[in-house]
């Protein structure tokens, strides 16, 4: 699979063809809750990467609770980071070996995204604010400058101009256009916690973002303005969005009693299709990065499934009793 | 003056000179013993250690290795018994390792009193443990302070072990320069703005565990002084609302079995081995103070058993960090939310009655106020009583854990079976303000419509005697040595404790052992009026000739309260103090706003720290005992004039 870099010249964005072949990989971050009873511990957790069949699950990472999401930096896929409850967990060797890089004031990361030109810029979501590195994960300092509230779950890098981020945060969507040195709303909203953002790799002026309380909402003009979209779903709360990844009017939605719906027009018409699914609590969606046509979707406890047919017939995918904190692929070396 | 008029004042008259009597201690206090000198003080406590640790050896059973905890196997290796059986089940029992910082802190007990003894090989398995086990650092105060101790001294045992040495990949020296900046820090903000898991009777030996091991262990001399201080500081906080091994007052976090039981808390276990208090029990963190050779200060045994003269206590807590909806009254420090809890505590020769303002200052297992009583024989009786609103919400769940609003209340009640039931025992709810002036205390509700369990809950155990309700509106009551008078402000009918049978229906497992046996016979009283409140004025019996005549002194007290449009009450107390509280504003005392902004860390006559001081100083008569955590140094003093 080719992907793209951005080289920058002189201020300038252009793209080039990176030569290097990557393996898109498919990942999940778990916590087997369903058997969690007089306890609060899970009997499982971990990342878990997909192998070369459907549902097939193998442990990336140390056997440790609380693991939200992995990224890997996409300059040199063998450094990978872990968001986690205990902070932030680097493999340098593709997986081979872990250090925790994070300290005692970091913790209970969300996601994690590293600049895809310079490899040591690092920027970490948490519940507690934004951490940055500027040392590929070495030190970590907050930076939460202008930020309303600092709790936030998703953070992306713009990658025709990673000096630019957004930020999902308890109060709405903030861009940050100094590679994260202050902060400016671009949604703001005190009643909507941003759950989960993703940007369209077939259009780059293409947003998504869920909520907790206000439903979805689309930016089609790369994230100025934001309007609400699926209005039957205006007041869930959405734990999971998804764009294709080739074709821009393909998008899905998952949410709590939600189910899964789905739109084939860009987000205008919105077809319900949780009829299947042995849960209307939907924790995750995602296409798959190697069968574009496959798209994923992880209920609370009840597995995690996928459909070839956009969503009219579901097919399990394991995962029986996970909690799914995040559903996503990340490049690896072949 | 109508004949019943003037006996009203009568009573009032008798009632207020006996009550004033009372206050000082006149009539409930046994004739003073001879004090102990120092030197026996710390004898007898050492006898107790010994005893503690002999009973833990004597529980080993050489030739089963299924059974056996770390903390059993440290003290087999303390006193070089039962080695074979040791080494054996060590390697069992970590098979695989499991527990995270319950894990950890035993694991580096057994390793600090295995030097000399166990093999080689057996520290090839530990170290392997340590290399490959990596343990969830938690989401408490309690967790993260187990955890940094544990592997600072896991650590220093080899510090100049490598990255590929430890679970993180990262190196001793690395590992104990962040472990000791978090303990440090820890200990600067309990010592600035209070601990924020406070006054737990549950979870006082997740942290007297740690700082014993501190205490004993950890060769960095600035760690193992302040650990000794903050032991003090742990077991004074405790001291000073301790009644014979009771942890009275606002608590932070308590289970059902021990908020029905409060004399078997592991505060109680503590209670008994540094105060000499109530019977023989231990726990972990007796059994690791016995072993660190820590030794209490004289003084703090002195201030947690001198009963002789009622006080009042204030002391200044800080809740859990919040990340979500902390609120109008939040304050940061160092970037985390946090808000303040003002307790107040009356301990009496009798009882102890303490409370918080209310609100939401904790999650799950929060106890907004309690009353306990002296009681002879502790084993079964429930000597307490307390109120609350059950609340539960995503709001608080949220408030404090990093999990979803739609999932996060389910995961609690997976451990915490009764949080989303509506007859808990414990909780917070922002729906409640509490107010109280030595005896007496006043609650307040304003639930909004739509609220989960639109109720109030006040708790009647079965060792409240004599209940009468009676026409005036109050229900009285006599609980051991103390006379109860409860007056609500709207009727509420009688439920048995447990009343849904969440808990008697086996829910929990752990969490509901035994509860059956402990709640029987106790009875909850429920109003489901959203505008609520009560009176709570407690006296000791030997204030009155008898019960009538409290029952009629109670009666004659002025009372005037509302419920619209927001509940509020004037009341004038035994003491005869005129208290007015209106929800959602200050409580006065006498015409005078309770100033919550002077309220200190710690304000009683046997304890002294202001805000940010980073010290407290500790009072009995002329001896002083000052902690200054700021410099590193405990002194203690004499003062001509106490």
């Amino acid at each position: 699979m080719t992907r793209w870099l951005i080289i920058l010249l002189g201020g300038l964005s252009a793209v080039a063809v990176l030569s290097a072949e990557l393996e898109q990989r498919l990942f999940v971050a778990f916590a087997m809750t369903k058997a969690q009873q007089a306890s609060s511990l899970p009997t499982d957790s971990g990342v878990f990467l997909q192998g070369h069949e459907a549902g097939q699950w193998s442990r990336v990472g140390p056997v440790i609770q609380a693991m939200n999401s992995i990224t890997a930096d996409p300059s040199n896929p063998s450094t990978l980071y872990i968001a986690c409850g205990n902070g932030i967990v680097r493999s340098k060797d593709g997986g081979d070996s872990w250090r925790m890089v994070t300290g005692w004031r970091e913790s209970d990361f969300t996601k994690i995204a590293v600049d895809p030109v310079n490899g040591d810029n690092v920027y970490a979501a948490s519940v507690w604010g934004l951490s940055v590195s500027r040392d590929g994960g070495e030190s970590w300092n907050p930076s939460n400058l202008g930020l309303e509230e600092k709790y936030c779950r998703s953070v992306i890098i713009d990658e025709r101009n990673p000096k630019r981020l957004l930020l999902g945060t308890g109060a709405g969507i903030y861009e940050s256009r100094n590679q994260g040195r202050s902060w400016n709303p671009i949604r703001k909203s005190s009643r909507s916690n941003i759950l989960r953002l993703s940007r369209s790799e077939a259009d780059s002026d293409l947003w998504i973002a869920g909520t907790e309380g206000e439903g979805a909402f689309l930016s089609r003009n790369d994230g100025r303005t934001w309007n609400p979209v699926a209005v039957k779903l205006k007041d869930r709360n959405l734990y999971g969005v998804a764009l294709h990844a080739s074709d821009a009017r393909r998008m899905a939605l998952g949410g709590w009693e939600s189910g899964v719906w789905v739109s084939e027009d860009g987000g205008e018409i919105w077809i319900d299709r949780g009829a299947g699914l042995p849960s209307p609590n939907v924790t995750a969606v995602t296409f798959d990065p190697n069968v574009p046509d496959r798209l994923w979707v992880s209920t609370f406890e009840e597995g995690t499934y996928y459909s070839d047919d956009n969503g009219k017939i579901w097919v399990d995918g394991n995962l029986y009793g996970a909690y799914v904190l995040d559903l996503d692929s990340i490049p690896i070396n072949q | 003056m109508s004949p019943d008029t003037a006996l009203v004042r009568f009573h009032i008259l008798t009632g207020l000179m006996c009550w004033g009597m009372a206050c000082l201690g006149a009539f409930a206090s046994p004739p003073p013993a001879a004090p102990m000198s120092d030197a026996e003080f710390a004898r007898l406590y050492r006898e107790r250690c010994e005893y503690l640790i002999d009973q833990t050896v004597a529980s080993t059973d050489p030739d089963d290795l299924t059974k056996g905890s770390s903390f059993t196997i440290a003290a087999n290796l303390h006193r070089r018994t039962n080695l074979e059986w040791a080494s054996k089940r060590l390697r069992l029992a970590n098979d695989p390792p499991s527990g995270a910082m319950f894990w950890m802190h035993p694991m580096v007990l057994l390793m600090e009193t295995g030097k000399g003894v166990l093999s080689d090989d057996d520290w090839g398995f530990i170290r392997e443990l340590w290399r490959t086990y990596f343990p969830y650092r938690g989401d408490t105060e309690n967790h993260w302070v187990m955890y940094y101790v544990s592997l600072y001294l896991a650590a220093e045992m080899f510090p100049y072990a490598g990255p590929e040495a430890w679970y993180n990949g990262k190196s001793s020296q690395e590992i104990m320069a962040d472990a000791k900046a978090f303990i440090l820090d820890w200990m600067r903000i309990t010592t600035s703005y209070g601990q924020g898991e406070y006054d737990s009777p549950n979870y006082i030996e997740e942290y007297t565990r740690p700082m014993a091991l501190l205490v004993g262990w950890a060769q960095d001399p600035e760690l193992r002084l302040k650990g000794k201080m903050m032991m003090d500081y742990i077991l004074l906080d405790y001291a000073v609302e301790n009644l014979e091994g009771l942890y009275g007052g606002a608590h932070s976090r308590l289970y059902p079995r021990y908020l029905l039981q409060p004399g078997m808390t592991q505060a109680a276990g503590h209670g008994w081995l540094l105060f000499n208090q109530g019977e023989y029990r231990s726990n972990g963190g007796t059994l690791m103070i016995a072993l660190s050779g820590y030794t209490p200060p004289p003084i703090l045994f002195r201030i947690a058993t001198d009963r002789d003269k009622a006080y009042v206590h204030r002391e200044l807590k800080r809740t859990r960090w919040r990340f979500r909806h902390a609120g109008p009254d939040a304050f940061e420090v160092d970037g985390k939310s946090t808000i303040p809890v003002y307790k107040y505590s009356y301990v009496h020769p009798d009882y102890i009655l303490g409370s918080s303002q209310g609100g939401l200052l904790q999650p799950i297992q929060q106890q907004t106020w309690s009353l306990v009583w002296r009681e002879k024989d502790l084993e079964g009786k429930t000597n307490t009583m307390f109120g609350l609103q059950p609340y539960s919400s995503p709001i608080e769940g949220t408030m404090y854990f990093p999990s979803d609003w739609d999932t996060v209340t389910d995961l609690i009640a997976r451990s915490k079976v009764d949080y989303d039931s509506p007859d808990k025992l414990e909780g917070g709810s922002p729906y409640e303000q509490v107010f109280q002036h030595q005896s007496s205390l006043i609650a307040l509700y304003d639930i909004p419509e739509g609220t989960r369990f639109p109720l109030i809950s006040t708790l009647f155990s079965r060792d409240i005697k004599q209940r009468i309700e009676d026409h005036s509106g109050w229900i009285f009551g006599q609980g051991g040595p103390l006379y109860i008078a409860y007056r609500p402000f709207a009727p509420g009918e009688w439920k048995p404790v447990d009343w849904t049978g969440l808990l008697q229906g086996g829910a929990g497992g752990w969490f509901s052992t035994g509860f059956k046996e402990l709640s029987e016979g106790s009875q909850c009283l429920v109003s489901r009026s959203l505008k609520n409140g009560y009176i709570l004025q407690v006296a000791p019996i030997s204030a009155f000739d008898s019960y009538t005549e409290f029952q009629d002194t109670i009666r004659s007290l002025p009372i005037d309260f509302s419920l619209e449009p927001t509940p509020s009450v004037q009341f004038t107390g035994l003491d005869g103090l005129v208290l007015t509280a209106r929800y959602g504003s200050p409580p006065t005392v006498a015409g005078k706003p309770v100033d919550y902004s002077k309220w200190e860390l710690f304000d009683g006559p046997f304890a002294q720290a202001d805000r940010k001081s980073q010290t407290l100083e500790m009072i009995y008569g002329q001896q002083r005992y000052f902690l200054d955590f700021k410099n590193g140094s405990a002194k203690t003093s004499i003062v001509t004039e106490p």
